[in-house]
């Protein structure tokens, strides 16, 4: 995807993602390097680098094999001089956690902007953590820009600030911020350092513990200081009639619901933008509290602010009432609305508010979950993993995880028993081996997800001996966020070349012995695979199922690139027994009833993957153009696979 | 046509596009924002990502004028710029009284097996007891006939700028202006036009 928006000419005015403007704004200091693992609402912070990348041959950016190491990449860069940054999606700063802690003990040599997107309201995410407490607990200062023109103000003072005290800070986005698109005037972009020098003095790199209780008195001592910056930074601003009884708090993009929600009530009150939360700029705030009678806060995600607040306003002996999600006038989950903050702010000033009353048609629309796109490689997949399954009359859980494949946990497949964390099929999988009996486990694991945490379960699998199945699913990018590279790839971030590493070696590498590669496309091969696999498993045995084809979208583009033509499918209505097999087994969304009790492929969905083809019991559906041979191949089917069809 | 953009400095304009991944529900949200940015007004764009992409509902908020936060709110939205009707359906509950919905007359059963789907005719009727403006139009029947259905989106888009206060606020020459930076202008151009005059589904 390209970004020509981050490259835009200094002093002009343009449209941007949030995550954008942090990536400009990381060019305009002149970061050096950038890491980072795709998840969102964070990715297009790094693809936005590595495409400016792509242009100006710097800085270095890299996609890592998972946010721990991302993490260690940009720390090693940055305690050796160079500007770096690493940018993940919140539940992947818990990957990174081990490091993150660490890096507050030595501090850096070079700025360090950890880039951590939230997701509240969870639109893609397994949880709705707010990694501002992370700055809490591991002594990290945070930055919270409030929209777009923000984002790009607050890296620049966060790369500064890290710069300044040799100390990591933290910047953290919402889904809000990274994802939307908003005016923003960029400035010049600077003189990036791309070079460094590590000076060797193991009495601040090496944590053995001696070291360690000395940097540890050294970290209270420099929270004390950057406290004290904080409370003087300039993008934290008040505005508003200063004798005014009630303050306003708004944090981050907090900001700007409140700001809007009082300017529609028509209230005149203090009102402070607080983009520093952690440490808490206690002067600053003390300042603005003194003499007000009650004030409210406005955040995104937990009452994180508003909890410090009231012990800074205990410590100062102030009892000023304090209202926001503690108090009950905001809700505690899901995202801020502006509607419920006019209500919150309405409610402590004891105005009136009634919302408009909603308009509810009498007919309710049917749910829409996103589903697998037609042609994707994983329907085909698990429809041919649940025939044998069945074949074998096994009693089977399906330990699932995070990628594309988690939507196979909706009808028909059922096919995601668990989904955890990243990762997590693999490692649960082992527990579940050794106390179920006679069930057998079936991990499933996307490409990426393998490298990125289910390498270590796999080794642990074949070590302690737990039998399962691991179903591997490689459709050579990671998918779900927005076609990445991952280490089987074979391209990097930048669009190089790059050693690939293929699943399988990877598996036969760590000692398992019964490996199977089968064609995504070709079901047969899946089955007859997993048939195989799943065998070794009853005899105690770890077997990996790598099921390769391309990522649908990944297999069309390039077809297209390639002016391969692809085909298109068409069902025979006249050797249809309407078994709906393709349509209620293996849902390809393509595929419809036609209303005479038969069904029908719709044209604009069908991408041509011509699976359903090798499903269809009744030979009824045929391609119903000229298939082009190079488009097997795009799909990675041998030619007596589709002969055989 | 209006030439140059005018909404009063206190005034804010509140779009919600909806439709299934796929249809171009971003497209057109960044079509419309480019457009205010160069007439000169502000504009926030909240999009959906993700997991939500993958051909499940889609809906693109899109804010122009004196506004601060992302999200339109419930029972505020001046416009709803429909892709399919399921899903105008499901984002009634934002539409102000009195408010536009410009919607193709398209239904899309969602891919579960053996769902229960309401007919385009219900669907219709339900939104015609509602208090708002309905202005229907075979957008992706022109589309296709256009030679590519993903130009519905420009298509009511046309539709929502001559019959809406949206015209009002950002011109037809921006929009055009916008169309011509991306793939197939001429194609985008085309299906935009037919929408504005309304022209395209009559023979
Ligand atoms: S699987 Fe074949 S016979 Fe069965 S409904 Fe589909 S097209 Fe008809
Ligand atoms: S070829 Fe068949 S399975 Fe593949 S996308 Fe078209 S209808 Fe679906």
């Amino acid at each position: 995807m390209g970004y020509p928006e981050v490259l835009a000419e200094p002093g002009s005015r343009v449209l941007m993602l949030g995550n954008v403007a942090v990536a400009r704004a990381c060019l305009e200091y002149g970061v050096g390097l950038a890491s980072g693992y795709p998840g969102t609402p964070s990715s297009e912070v790094v693809e936005a680098l590595a495409y400016a990348a792509s242009k100006l041959g710097y800085p270095y950016v890299e996609w890592s094999v998972n946010e721990k190491v991302a993490f260690e990449v940009a720390y090693g860069a940055a305690i050796s001089g160079v500007p770096s940054v690493v940018s993940m999606k919140h539940v992947g700063l818990n990957v990174a956690a081990d490091p993150f802690f660490s890096s507050a003990y030595t501090g850096v040599e070079a700025p360090l902007l950890v880039i951590s997107a939230d997701d509240p309201g969870m639109w893609s995410s397994q949880n709705e953590q707010d990694n501002r407490w992370y700055g809490v607990h591991a002594y990290i200062p945070v930055v919270e820009p409030a929209g777009a023109q923000e984002a790009r103000e607050a890296t620049l003072e966060a790369l500064r600030l890290s710069g300044v005290v040799k100390h990591p800070v933290l910047l953290r986005l919402v889904t809000r911020v990274s994802h939307t698109r908003a005016p923003v005037t960029v400035g010049a972009l600077g003189r990036p350092r791309l070079r460094g020098v590590f000076k060797s003095n193991p009495l601040r790199w090496n944590l053995i513990p001696a070291h360690a209780r000395r940097l540890r008195e050294e970290l209270i001592e420099r929270w004390r200081r950057i406290e004290d910056l904080v409370s003087r930074s300039e993008l934290n601003v008040a505005e508003g009639p200063r004798d005014s009884q009630i303050l306003v708090v708004g944090v981050g993009i907090g900001y700007r619901y409140a700001r809007e929600a009082l300017r529609r009530l028509k209230v005149h009150v203090r009102l402070v933008k607080v983009t520093t939360p952690i440490p808490l700029p206690s002067k600053f705030i003390l300042g603005e509290v003194e003499g007000r009678n009650a004030i409210i806060v406005v955040e995104e995600g937990d009452p994180v602010f508003e909890t410090m607040l009231k012990a800074l306003l205990q410590e100062a002996s102030l009892n000023t009432r304090v209202y926001g999600k503690r108090s009950g006038h905001l809700r505690p989950t899901g995202e801020l609305r502006l509607e419920d903050v006019k209500r919150a702010i309405a409610q402590v000033l004891g105005l009136g508010y009634r919302g408009p009353e909603l308009l509810e048609a009498t007919v309710k629309p049917p749910p829409r979950p996103p589903v697998l796109c037609p042609g994707c490689p994983y329907r085909s997949v698990f429809y041919a993993v649940r025939r044998a399954v069945k074949k074998l009359g096994l009693d089977v859980v399906y330990s699932g995880d995070i990628g594309c494949y988690s939507l196979t946990v909706n009808k028909p497949f059922n096919a995601q028993d668990t989904l955890i964390e990243m990762g997590g099929s693999v490692g649960l999988a082992n527990g579940m081996s050794h106390v179920l009996g006679d069930k057998v486990v079936i991990a499933t694991i996307g490409d990426s997800t393998f490298y990125h945490a289910g390498v270590p379960g796999l080794i642990n699998a074949v070590y302690n001996k737990a039998p399962m199945m691991v179903l591997v699913l490689d459709n050579g990018v990671t998918a779900m966020t927005g076609h990445q590279p991952h280490p089987g790839s074979g391209f990097n971030a930048v669009g190089g070349e790059a050693r690939r590493i293929p699943v399988e070696d990877v598996a036969r590498g760590v000692g398992v012995d019964s490996v199977y590669v089968a064609e995504a496309f070709n079901p047969r091969d899946v089955e007859a695979k997993a048939l195989s696999a799943l065998r070794d498993v009853g005899e105690g045995k770890v077997s990996v199922v790598v099921a390769r084809g391309p990522c649908i979208l990944v297999a069309v583009g390039r077809a297209r690139a390639e002016s391969i033509p692809r085909p298109s499918y068409a069902v025979d209505p006249s050797r249809c027994k309407g078994c709906m097999v393709c349509y209620k087994a293996f849902n390809c969304p393509a595929i419809t009833p036609s209303g005479d009790g038969k069904v029908t492929i719709n044209g604009a969905l069908c991408t041509g993957c011509g699976v359903c083809e090798r499903v269809c019991p009744f030979n009824a559906i045929k391609p119903a153009s000229y298939v082009d041979k190079r488009w097997w191949k795009l799909l990675g089917l041998t030619e007596s696979s589709v002969g055989g069809g | 046509m209006w030439e140059v953009a005018s909404i009063a400095s206190r005034e804010s304009f509140n779009i919600v596009i909806a439709g299934v991944g796929g249809q171009g529900v971003l497209t057109l949200s960044r079509i419309i924002g480019e457009a205010s940015l160069a007439g000169g007004l502000n504009v926030l764009v909240a999009e959906t990502h993700g997991l939500s992409q993958r051909g499940g509902s889609v809906v693109v908020h899109v804010r122009i004028g004196d506004v601060d936060s992302p999200l339109v709110p419930l029972g505020e939205a001046d416009l709803m710029i429909g892709l399919e009707l399921l899903e105008v359906l499901r984002n009634v509950s934002y539409m102000r009284r009195g408010g536009f919905i410009v919607a193709d007359k398209l239904v899309i059963p969602p891919s579960i097996p053996g769902v229960t789907v309401p007919s385009v005719d219900s669907v219709i009727e339900a939104l015609r007891g509602l208090d708002v403006e309905l202005i229907l139009t075979p957008a992706s029947e022109v589309a296709e006939k256009l030679g590519d259905v993903r130009v519905a989106n420009v298509y009511l888009l046309g539709r929502a700028l001559s019959k809406t206060r949206l015209g009002a606020i950002i011109s037809f020459d921006s929009v055009a202006r916008v169309l011509r930076g991306l793939p197939n202008p001429e194609l985008n151009l085309k299906a935009f036009e037919l929408g504005y005059t309304g022209g395209g589904f009559e023979g």
